[in-house]
């Protein structure tokens, strides 16, 4: 394998994307420098294009094992592939649960077969039930980092706190779905003047604050560390701010793109491609998160990809489940509405949702550089991209992209010796 | 009026709407003839659809369809096959072997009826759906109100009881507003949300207001997983209309509505029933003919 | 177009048919009701000729948008207006009056709508025109003029309360 990605600009987590060609023999970086042509080499033009390293998503729902008509792990790393993605971790709330070294075992070995690394984490109590802690020495030897019983909360303080006394131990850290179990309704849109118009009991942002103040304050007093998932409201992140910057917790925070896009307002008339859990909030919260993604408040962007079949979400819109597909869509959408309109550069991007992940799962982090191995995605700023359901490759469709264009486009992945994907 | 169906009041203008006000006038005329029935619906299906009890809407209706001379199948749906998973396709594949021109359709969750319109050609009248609308009771609440206020512009309307689980509150608040109707929400904090509507948690200070009418709703205690209020007896002592408050309003000559089915010491007393500007009984009467009005104004695509 | 009748003729029509219901009643009582719209007009006019003639006689209006038989070709449904019947129709001779009688589908409705008012003893039916061309059998007993006219011609009548004027022209398409 001998490739000479021509013309285009790298993209590092620290400075802007600067003009440079990229040499890769044999699945290693060679070069990255303006250079001529080597002997030899299959030459990609990328001009106006910029070569970034692989992006990695820390949460990933693959309905795999229990629910493979909404996903598979091989379809949901095609998705990964398709949309400049070459990592994901997994949530454990398949069916059976991913809460012990068994079906850690399982999903690891279908994971192998794929063409991208696919890690998991397990849960925290058995069968995300709230009752009983999950098997955490065992996990930990199965290779587990991250526990969460996400899609729930831990409804009982007391459990979640001996858990974080118990497994901190173990070096692994844990990660929260906040909800408040009582203040939550039916789970189905933000508390607000939607709800009201639409004539549906909405679920207060107090509920998602509450639960992360309760969590964030057991960690800091068990001096575990936790990582606040798909954070929706601004009065939240503030939290995460203050406990880590004032009082030193080791709390970090994840934001989806969603919720930086869209406000429950997009619901409009009963739309459930808006309908997740946390819900869209407001616009404001759109705002105040996004300016907190660019101070840097949030560790990580994670999509949360939740796939569900045409039927499931064509149900009445309380009935629904919640969640929306991400992989295919994300980098694309964060460009088109981001990186397009100035709010921010790939710099941000190639640290939130490449290097920073991967540091949160203790792995190597993928960098455009000499001597490094290949893990780099080429995107083209200036195409633009239909996901239309045939383009997509998850085996799901519900995503409010669904059929819209984009700028931007997702040229070539490459990982190892592997070319991935090339348009 | 040339549209398919009709879901909610936020989507009609002021000129749609005394249309159809106007258009209801003759509908009542009729209820003085020995035949009350006209032909103009002949031939026609109607079809009752209702996930969710409901004897006086759907007898209302009833009567309304058949008075066009239309043919009325009501479709039984036992409340325990209402299961998750159940699919609006399902229902529509249902319906649209069964032919019906018109389709009255009143659901327990929001958005339902406007589900079933977009994937059926017949016309499809909402009547309730969840906490979202009941467009045909707003209809009726304000043909009553124009009854008595010919001019409803600056007149002054205090919706009272839960507003937050209220199809009626919102859609008659809506068709009110839209009449140059001001209207107020009253009720327990816990009830009553904050909307672009002038807000009491205090009767008294909903009164001092100066309402023309107050309208009366139903206080739901089978919705709610935890309470929202006390006792019904502290309510009806707080917000309901006692035969002191009674008095108050007789003096001041203020008309009291309330879309039923009431709860007797809980939102009133019974007093309040043989009050001389109490509308309720007419509410009901004018029920039957603004909804002869709505299916009278459709157009199914059902060819 | 032509002209068919203008000011005056309209005008003798209208008195030729109180003279003919005049005469038929012979002293009896007579209600005369009027079809909406312009079939009022009419009926009003001859109720003024024959008060002014010292019958006996009533008058009501019949609106008949909820009978027609032709809906379906009708993009939005028609404004209703109610009727104004304030006498028992029961045992009444009635007279409908219209302006034009063309296939007879209106008369045939109204007819529909009288019979949900009551039953009546005896129903005849005045015409300001009749303009031929009959798909019903239905035929007036008295008529103000009758017209020569096509199946395909539209026959436009305009009366001064209705349309601030005058006229019966006929437009041949």
């Amino acid at each position: 394998m001998n490739l000479f990605l021509q013309g285009g600009e790298v993209a590092t987590e620290n400075e802007a994307p600067q003009r440079a060609d990229v040499w890769i023999v044999d699945g290693t970086i060679k070069a990255v420098e303006v250079m001529d042509v080597p002997e030899g080499a299959r030459v990609v033009d990328c001009s106006g294009q910029i070569i970034m390293p692989g992006m990695f998503d820390s949460h990933v729902h693959f309905r795999e094992p229990g629910q493979e008509k909404k996903e598979t792990i091989l379809d949901g790393t095609e998705a990964a592939i398709n949309g400049g993605i070459t990592g994901v971790v997994m949530m454990p709330n398949t069916s059976p649960s991913i809460d012990s070294p068994t079906v850690v075992k399982r999903v690891l070995e279908q994971g192998a077969k794929c063409r991208i690394p696919v890690l998991t984490s397990a849960c925290i109590t058995v069968d995300r039930k709230g009752f009983e802690m999950a098997p955490i020495a065992g996990l930990k030897e199965a290779g587990i980092l991250m526990l969460t019983d996400d899609g729930d909360a831990v409804p009982n303080a007391a459990l979640l706190k001996r858990a974080m006394e118990y497994g901190t131990e173990f070096d692994m850290f844990f990660a929260s779905h906040c909800e408040d179990p009582q203040l939550c309704g039916p789970r189905a849109l933000n508390e607000g003047p939607v709800s009201y118009r639409l004539g549906i009991q909405g679920t207060p942002a107090l509920a998602e604050e509450i639960c992360m103040d309760r969590d964030i304050r057991l960690a800091h007093a068990t001096g575990a560390t936790l990582h606040i998932q798909h954070v929706s409201s601004a009065i939240g992140m503030e939290t995460i701010r203050w406990w880590r910057d004032e009082r030193g917790a080791k709390v970090s925070g994840e934001v989806s793109p969603h919720h930086l896009m869209f406000a429950d307002e997009d619901i409009g008339d009963y739309d459930t491609h808006y309908k997740m859990n946390p819900p869209l909030r407001t616009r404001e919260d759109n705002a105040a998160l996004l300016q907190g993604l660019k101070d840097g408040v949030f560790r990580i962007i994670a999509t949360d990809h939740a796939p569900h079949t045409e039927f499931e979400k064509s149900q009445a819109f309380v009935d629904a489940p919640n969640g929306i597909t991400g992989l295919d869509t994300a980098l694309v959408s964060l460009h088109d509405r981001f990186i397009a309109r100035g709010e921010f550069g790939w710099d941000l991007i190639v640290k939130r949702y490449s290097a920073e992940p991967r540091r949160m799962m203790r792995l190597e982090v993928a960098e455009v550089a000499e001597g490094k191995p290949a893990d780099l995605i080429v995107f083209d700023p200036n195409k633009e991209t239909t996901f239309t359901k045939e383009f997509m490759k998850s085996k799901s469709s519900n995503t409010p992209f669904l059929n819209k264009t984009l700028k931007g486009s997702v040229e070539m992945v490459v990982l190892g010796d592997q070319v991935l994907l090339e348009r | 009026m040339a549209r398919k169906d009709f879901l909610d009041i936020v989507s009609l203008d002021r000129a749609e709407i005394i249309h159809l006000l106007d258009q209801a006038v003759p509908f009542k005329d009729l209820f003085t003839r020995s035949v009350k029935k006209v032909p103009a619906l002949k031939g026609k299906t109607v079809l009752m659809l209702f996930y969710e009890p409901s004897t006086r809407t759907l007898s209302s209706f009833e009567v309304a369809a058949k008075r066009l001379s239309a043919d009325v199948t009501i479709f039984d749906i036992p409340h325990s096959s209402v299961t998750k998973g159940e699919s609006v396709r399902d229902t529509i594949d249902t319906l649209q072997a069964m032919r019906a021109d018109y389709i009255v359709v009143r659901h327990r969750l929001s958005g339902q009826p406007a589900a079933i319109a977009r994937q059926t050609n017949a016309s499809v009248i909402n009547a309730g759906d969840g906490a979202h609308a009941h467009p045909t009771q707003a209809l009726l609440d304000a043909f009553t109100l124009r009854e008595v206020y010919p001019e409803m512009e600056g007149r002054k309307v205090v919706i009272m009881g839960d507003i937050l689980h209220s199809r009626v509150a919102r859609s008659t608040s809506t068709i009110l507003e839209k009449l140059g109707v001001e209207i107020a929400f009253c009720g327990p904090g816990s009830l009553v949300p904050q909307t672009r509507f002038r807000r009491f948690t205090n009767y008294e200070e909903a009164m001092k207001w100066g309402p023309d009418a107050v309208y009366l709703l139903r206080v739901q205690k089978e919705r709610q997983d935890a309470p929202f209020y006390p006792s019904d007896r502290e309510y009806h002592s707080v917000f309901g209309i006692t035969e002191d408050r009674l008095e108050r309003i007789n003096d001041e000559g203020i008309y009291v509505m309330h879309p039923g089915p009431i709860n007797r010491g809980v939102e009133l007393c019974d007093a309040v029933l043989d009050y001389e500007r109490c509308l309720i009984s007419q509410q009901v009467e004018n029920g039957i003919a603004a909804r002869m009005a709505v299916l009278f104004g459709l157009k199914p695509q059902v060819s | 177009m032509s002209t068919a009748l203008d000011p005056s003729a309209i005008s003798t029509a209208i008195g030729r048919l109180a003279d003919q219901i005049f005469l038929a009643a012979g002293g009896s009582s007579v209600d005369l009701i009027g079809i909406r719209s312009r079939g009022d007009e009419v009926a009003e006019r001859v109720f003024g000729i024959l008060k002014e003639k010292g019958a006996n006689v009533r008058l009501g209006i019949l609106d008949i948008s909820l009978y027609r038989d032709d809906y379906e070709h009708l993009s939005s449904n028609p404004t209703l207006q109610s009727s104004e019947i304030d006498f028992p129709v029961d045992g009444s001779h009635v007279v409908l009056v219209d302006d034009v009688i063309f296939t007879g589908r209106t008369i045939r409705a109204a007819l529909d709508a009288l019979f949900d008012y009551g039953r009546p003893a005896k129903v005849d039916l005045a015409v300001l025109i009749d303009r031929g061309h009959r798909e019903i059998p239905i035929e007036p007993r008295f008529v103000g003029k009758t017209l020569e006219t096509d199946r395909m011609d539209r026959v436009d009548v305009s009366l001064q309360k209705t349309d601030g004027k005058e006229s019966v022209e006929i437009i041949t398409q």
